[in-house]
């Protein structure tokens, strides 16, 4: 049955791929056919064909090495999956109606079809799935480091004197790195004071403050000082607005302003030198 | 362990360096013997240097906040020294902020804060 399948996709090969190409057109949404080069779409529809054609089962097994091939040449043709999906979908129709109008599937051994379709399909389905997650969850995954990578680094500026740059909104997870950095690179630095600079954070609500409030406790408690900097006119207002008290520690509009006070809280300032 | 906390007089200031977790009992101990201390040698200034402390519960942070206080009523400012940074996200975490702290990185950095403080 099986092979008797295969040899009725070979024969009819050309028919099931212009079918299946004409029905792929239909898709709306995707654009490789209806972009790329003719002969393009030809080449990579009958190595598809091809690939659909040798999974299907020559035993009960699935073939796990051809499965694998599958799916690794089809990922590489980089359609989405919802695409990818669909053409399995077409082409099982497709050889079905043909192989019944050839009269190669009867009424005889449908359950037979069933069968091999059971073995064929939804294995070549579920493989593709999984490989396109994985490459979403590793896509995620890189996205998050370099985040973390960006997010919160305490630059050493002078001596005893260290800015934390903050650009992004501020939620739960950051504001827990942005803590941790900012208490380690104290400890390291040997910072005395750590201005905290909020130019880059759009949004200031009270679960910021709170984060903020929180962080230059912290940074008290292991013997430093906290500024805040770079605060906006709009977020001054906001901060206002919703009675958020920030009395407890010096706040600046820029961090040019912020580093003035710092040098005068480690008694320093700059001066300028007259040029001989 | 019940070992008493050794306090170390420097002129007119002592400095306590803790060693280990405290338990309940260790922590009021100390609070006793430092300010017995203090009443014996007119002490100024305290600086209690918590380097090695990796882990405060509420009660420790209770009686730190207290011998503050207490230190304060018989006339002597006190420096905390080396508050490690997982120590210092707990306490924020448990909303002990300990407001009226001095605090400072290192004991040198903590002695040089209470000279100055003295000196006001």
């Amino acid at each position: 049955m099986n092979k008797q399948m295969v040899k009725g996709i070979n024969q009819n090969v050309d028919e099931i791929i212009g079918r299946w190409q004409l029905s792929m057109r239909e898709e709306q949404d995707e654009r490789f056919f209806q972009f790329m080069p003719s002969d393009l779409v030809d080449k990579t529809s009958r190595v598809f064909a091809e690939l659909m054609t040798s999974n299907i089962a020559e035993s009960d097994v699935v073939n796990r090495e051809k499965l694998n091939e599958f799916t690794e040449r089809v990922v590489r043709f980089g359609w989405s999956i919802k695409f990818v999906n669909k053409a399995i979908d077409n082409f099982s129709d497709i050889v079905f109606q043909i192989l019944e109008a050839k009269e190669i599937i009867t009424n005889d051994n449908l359950r037979a079809y069933l069968d091999i379709y059971t073995n064929w399909i939804p294995p070549l389905r579920e493989s593709i799935i999984e490989a396109y997650s994985t490459e979403y969850e590793r896509t995620i995954d890189l996205q998050k480091i370099a985040l973390q990578e960006l997010s919160a680094s305490l630059i050493p500026v002078f001596d005893k004197i260290s800015v934390m740059p903050l650009v992004g909104t501020i939620d739960t997870e950051r504001a827990k790195l942005i803590m941790e950095n900012l208490l380690e690179g104290v400890v390291k630095q040997q910072a005395e004071v750590v201005l905290l600079d909020i130019t880059g954070v759009p949004v200031v609500d009270t679960m910021v403050a709170h984060h903020i409030i929180q962080a230059a406790d912290a940074v008290r408690l292991i013997g430093a000082k906290c500024m805040l900097v770079g605060i906006r006119p709009e977020i001054a207002q906001t901060i206002v607005t919703l009675g958020i008290h920030l009395h407890e520690f010096t706040t600046t509009s820029t961090l040019q302003r912020g580093m003035q006070e710092a040098l005068m809280l480690t008694n320093r300032k700059i001066v300028e030198v007259d040029k001989e | 362990m019940n070992a008493r906390i050794p306090i170390l007089k420097l002129g007119d200031t002592l400095i306590v360096s803790i060693q280990w977790e405290l338990d309940d009992q260790t922590a009021l101990q100390f609070q006793e013997d430092l300010l017995a201390k203090m009443h014996e040698t007119a002490t100024r200034g305290v600086v209690i240097d918590l380097t090695s402390i990796d882990l405060i519960d509420s009660f420790i942070a209770k009686v730190l906040g207290d011998v503050i206080s207490m230190t304060g009523l018989m006339g002597a400012k006190v420096v905390i020294t080396g508050i490690q940074p997982a120590v210092a996200i707990t306490l924020i975490e448990l909303g002990i902020r300990l407001g009226n702290v001095l605090t400072a990185l290192d004991l040198e950095n903590g002695l040089d804060k209470l000279r100055k403080e003295l000196e006001v």
